[in-house]
């Protein structure tokens, strides 16, 4: 048996476990995307980075401890890079949570809340299947523009999104956003009427209005 | 066929393939050992000079490597085969590697008994019935570029200089690549002559461990790249309790602007062969790869040439020189990719799988190949294991720094006179290299960068050509000592345009596997792309610096690892270039397309018309003065009217056109 140390959190493993092992044991969470237990374990995402005694960057899924060590799991540092990463990661990624089949339970919407990235609109925590949504019905609801991270509390409990936690920034989710918008028959000056509520101080508002203006010019 | 070295001298020798005879290199040039026979002596007396002058007492050495094939060797080769055959000359015919002097290229090299060896360069094959006639016939070298010795019976040897007293060479301190562009490249016989193999007869009459403690004394470290101590390596991988166990030679060199693996393995590759056979001896290994880039298929055919050649002799194969050590070579052709040259991916790529790499640890001395333990050197760190062996620990040792001992072959490309590779001691400073040895910066420029370890070096500015080449210094300063390539890059580069051009070749040789290196050097191109553009912000900037630490921090390789630094050392170095490009939307080195205008000076122009005809677009009219000028609307600024001016009217602003309403257009 050795004894590993994460961020001060000693923990007692057998040789060959992998530091994400140890940290499930410590009780200590470490972001991570591509690893597969007995599937995959190819260290690709490198959101699992953590930080040796020495001042390497060793991914937390492949690396197995067969001594004594100590890493730091959590730091300033470790929080960047694994921000900058993630957002590399999601700047790829096209962003339709509202056609999404796996809204609510979505790895890539969790994570940016664990990592405080930006970008993915209220959809993605959505109660309501695809067939139910609120805009099917003719209601108008913030959700595509407003970004996530309220766990979307007002349609959970069967209101429609005001967007009080903010628009999102990304210009080609607004984009297909606002099409989809004109897609179920919405007048856009009534979604920005909407959005003014909240977001008339907002300077990213300013950003989302030229985009509006983009696609309904776009379509005449 | 005549008797060679390799043969035996009469019948008291008891030398055979079965029952090898441990003194068989020694005995080759400094023989018979075992019988004193004063005919047998003068049998290799004779031999070597017939190696030297040609059987009949004259030859002519044409070098066949990639780099003179390039500039036309071949066509030398068939003009002299020709001539000779023609007129019935007693002239032998032999190939050689290459020296390094690019600038030589394609050279030739002329040795007749009682003349001076005279090497005559950039040869054309309408030169060679002249130039034979002036050297067999007239006894002539005037019109050689040098000489290699003197003997004071030629004419005009007076006014040629000697190689030894060249700068391009008396300052080099070739060490391990002695024999290059000197020894015939396919011909064992010629390695053994100048001292070949003794390395490993020594080696084979020492234990694994005393070999591995004659290469840690040395010092030696690892010459692609990381600078690893080999001897800490080879120990590792001895320890290993599993077998079998493998060593790797490690040829896939891809970086643009590095060619020393490949003149080595060109020019003398039974040296590798030697020093891969002494790794498998030091760590127990029965079985050895040599990793040749498939691009460059002259250097994969000598490898093989030398490998079937020592096979033959019994240099490779069961019970070499009667030690009873087996071992045995495979060449490998690689996947083709840049990637391959991470050694987890090479031996991915040896196992068939797709070269991807894979994280470290196990390291590859722990589990490598097959899962078994392997050593992976590169091809220049094996040769210089077989001269260190042959020389001893100390020779190799007198040379370099304190932390890095001996010698390093560098490839100097770009804007220098003398282009070439160049061996000089670990430490030297830049700037020897660069104006010493290469001669400076071409006739009308001035060197503003140096791009150190290829496309995933940095770039040092000319301000710090005086830094030490070693691998901590270059680290520190921003820039890695990869395999030694060193592009120098002058003033007529925009650095922007430079960080940009090693981007995109290193964006598309990412493998794909961890995305920090797919993603985020696709989004650092498109960042440089739009600062070169002219559209980029102060904003860009601080993402280009975050992304790039990022991706250097966070990858999964040596290349993620490294491929950012183009990146990181320009904006550390050359942030006024950027800041200019960003702030002012100019490019001070007049490259960025966008952001630099063409205009015709008209006091100078001389109304030829050449560049209204050659302009691809139509842009360039007459005006009613006579004189031309371009419609800046219609320029696409592709500089053709720029290059063909005969008075140089044509003028370069840094500044892109403003429309009226002052915004600008691309």
């Amino acid at each position: 048996m050795v004894n590993v140390k994460l961020d001060g959190v000693e923990v007692e493993v057998e040789p060959g476990t992998t530091v994400l092992e140890a940290a499930k044991k410590a009780g200590i969470e470490i972001p991570h995307l591509c690893t597969l237990k007995d599937l995959y374990n190819g260290a690709s995402c490198r959101l699992c980075l953590v930080k040796t005694t020495r001042g390497k960057l060793v991914p937390a899924c492949a690396y197995q401890v067969y001594r004594d060590e100590e890493f730091t799991v959590n730091s300033l540092e470790l929080k960047r890079i694994r921000k900058v990463n993630f957002e590399l990661l999601l700047s790829f990624h096209k962003i339709e949570c509202w056609k999404c089949e796996r809204k609510g339970d979505c790895l890539l919407a969790s994570l940016s809340q664990e990592l405080g990235v930006e970008g993915i609109p209220v959809c993605s925590q959505c109660p309501l299947p695809p067939e139910e949504c609120l805009l099917t019905k003719g209601i108008l609801c913030l959700g595509m523009i407003t970004s996530s991270g309220c766990d979307a509390e007002c349609i959970t409990s069967g209101g429609q999104c005001w967007g009080c936690r903010g628009p999102i920034t990304r210009r080609d989710v607004l984009e297909r956003a606002f099409k989809r918008y004109e897609e179920l028959g919405f007048n856009i000056d009534d979604v920005l009427f909407r959005a003014e509520i909240f977001w008339n101080s907002v300077p990213a508002f300013e950003k989302l209005k030229k985009v509006a203006a983009e696609v309904r010019g776009g379509k005449k | 066929m005549s008797w060679t070295l390799l043969d035996k001298c009469c019948e008291k020798c008891t030398h055979s393939l079965d029952n090898p005879c441990p003194d068989y290199i020694e005995c080759r040039v400094n023989g018979p050992l075992c019988h004193s026979d004063k005919k047998c002596k003068e049998l290799r007396k004779k031999r070597l000079e017939e190696i030297q002058y040609g059987a009949v007492g004259a030859k002519i050495k044409i070098p066949l490597s990639s780099c003179t094939l390039a500039s036309g060797a071949e066509n030398i080769y068939e003009a002299v085969k020709d001539y000779v055959e023609k007129n019935g000359l007693k002239i032998s015919i032999s190939i050689s590697g290459c020296f390094g002097l690019d600038f030589l290229d394609p050279w030739i090299e002329f040795t007749s008994k009682g003349m001076p060896t005279a090497i005559y360069a950039n040869v054309k094959p309408k030169d060679i019935p002249r130039l034979i006639k002036e050297y067999f016939e007239e006894h002539d070298v005037s019109s050689a570029y040098v000489l290699k010795n003197k003997t004071g019976k030629a004419k005009g040897e007076d006014k040629v200089p000697l190689l030894d007293e060249l700068d391009v060479w008396k300052k080099q301190y070739r060490w391990v690549s002695r024999n290059c562009g000197i020894v015939n490249p396919e011909s064992l016989e010629e390695y053994i002559a100048t001292g070949g193999y003794r390395g490993l007869s020594r080696s084979l009459k020492m234990s694994p461990e005393q070999v591995i403690d004659e290469i840690l004394k040395s010092g030696l470290r690892g010459r692609g790249g990381a600078g690893f101590p080999t001897g800490i390596k080879w120990r590792i991988t001895r320890e290993q309790k599993v077998t079998p166990k493998y060593v790797v030679a490690n040829a896939d060199e891809g970086d643009p602007g590095a060619f020393m693996n490949r003149l080595l393995a060109e020019s003398d590759p039974f040296r590798i062969i030697e020093g891969l056979t002494i790794a498998g001896y030091a760590i127990g290994a029965n079985q050895g790869y040599i990793f040749v880039r498939a691009e460059k298929p002259l250097m994969a055919s000598r490898l093989q040439k030398a490998v079937e050649e020592a096979r033959k002799y019994g240099l490779l194969g069961k019970n070499i020189l009667g030690s009873g050590f087996d071992f045995d070579i495979e060449v490998i052709l690689s996947a083709g990719a840049f990637v391959c040259g991470e050694e987890t991916a090479l031996l991915a790529a040896i196992e068939g799988r797709r070269a991807w790499p894979r994280q470290r640890p196990p390291y590859p001395a722990q589990k490598g190949l097959w899962g078994k333990p392997t050593a992976i050197n590169n091809v220049e760190t094996l040769a210089h294991v077989a001269t260190i062996m042959a020389e001893g620990a100390e020779a190799f040792a007198s040379v370099g720094t304190e932390k890095t001992k001996g010698t390093k072959m560098f490839c100097v490309t770009g804007s220098v006179k003398r282009p070439g590779v160049y061996e000089v001691p670990v430490g030297t400073s830049i700037r020897y290299l660069v104006e010493e040895l290469a001669g400076g910066a071409v006739e009308g420029s001035a060197i503003k960068a140096v791009q150190i370890g290829g496309p995933s070096g940095g770039c040092i500015p000319a301000s710090k050509l005086d830094l030490p080449l070693d691998y901590e210094t270059l680290q520190s300063a921003g820039a890695i000592m990869g395999s030694g390539g060193i592009v120098v890059i002058n003033d007529k580069n925009c650095m922007v345009d430079v960080a940009k051009f090693f981007l995109t070749f290193t964006s598309a040789e990412s493998c794909g596997k961890c995305f920090p290196c797919r993603v985020g050097l696709k989004i650092l191109w498109d960042i440089l792309d739009k600062i070169t553009r002219g559209q980029g912000t102060e904003e860009d900037l601080v993402v280009l610096r975050h992304v790039a630490n990022t991706v250097k921090y966070a990858s999964l390789c040596a290349l993620g690892g490294t491929a950012p630094n183009p990146v990181l050392s320009t904006l550390r170095y050359f942030m006024d270039e950027y800041e200019a490009h960003i702030k002012d939307k100019t490019c001070p080195a007049k490259v960025c397309k966008a952001l630099i205008t063409y205009t015709i000076n008209e006091d100078k122009c001389i109304a030829c018309g050449q560049c209204a005809a050659n302009c691809p677009v139509n842009a360039i009219s007459k005006q009613e003065s006579g004189k031309y000028s371009i419609d800046v609307d219609k320029c696409i600024r592709c500089g053709t009217c720029y290059v063909v001016c005969p008075v140089g009217a044509v003028e370069k602003h840094s500044r892109g056109r403003r429309r009226s309403g002052g915004e600008m257009k691309w």
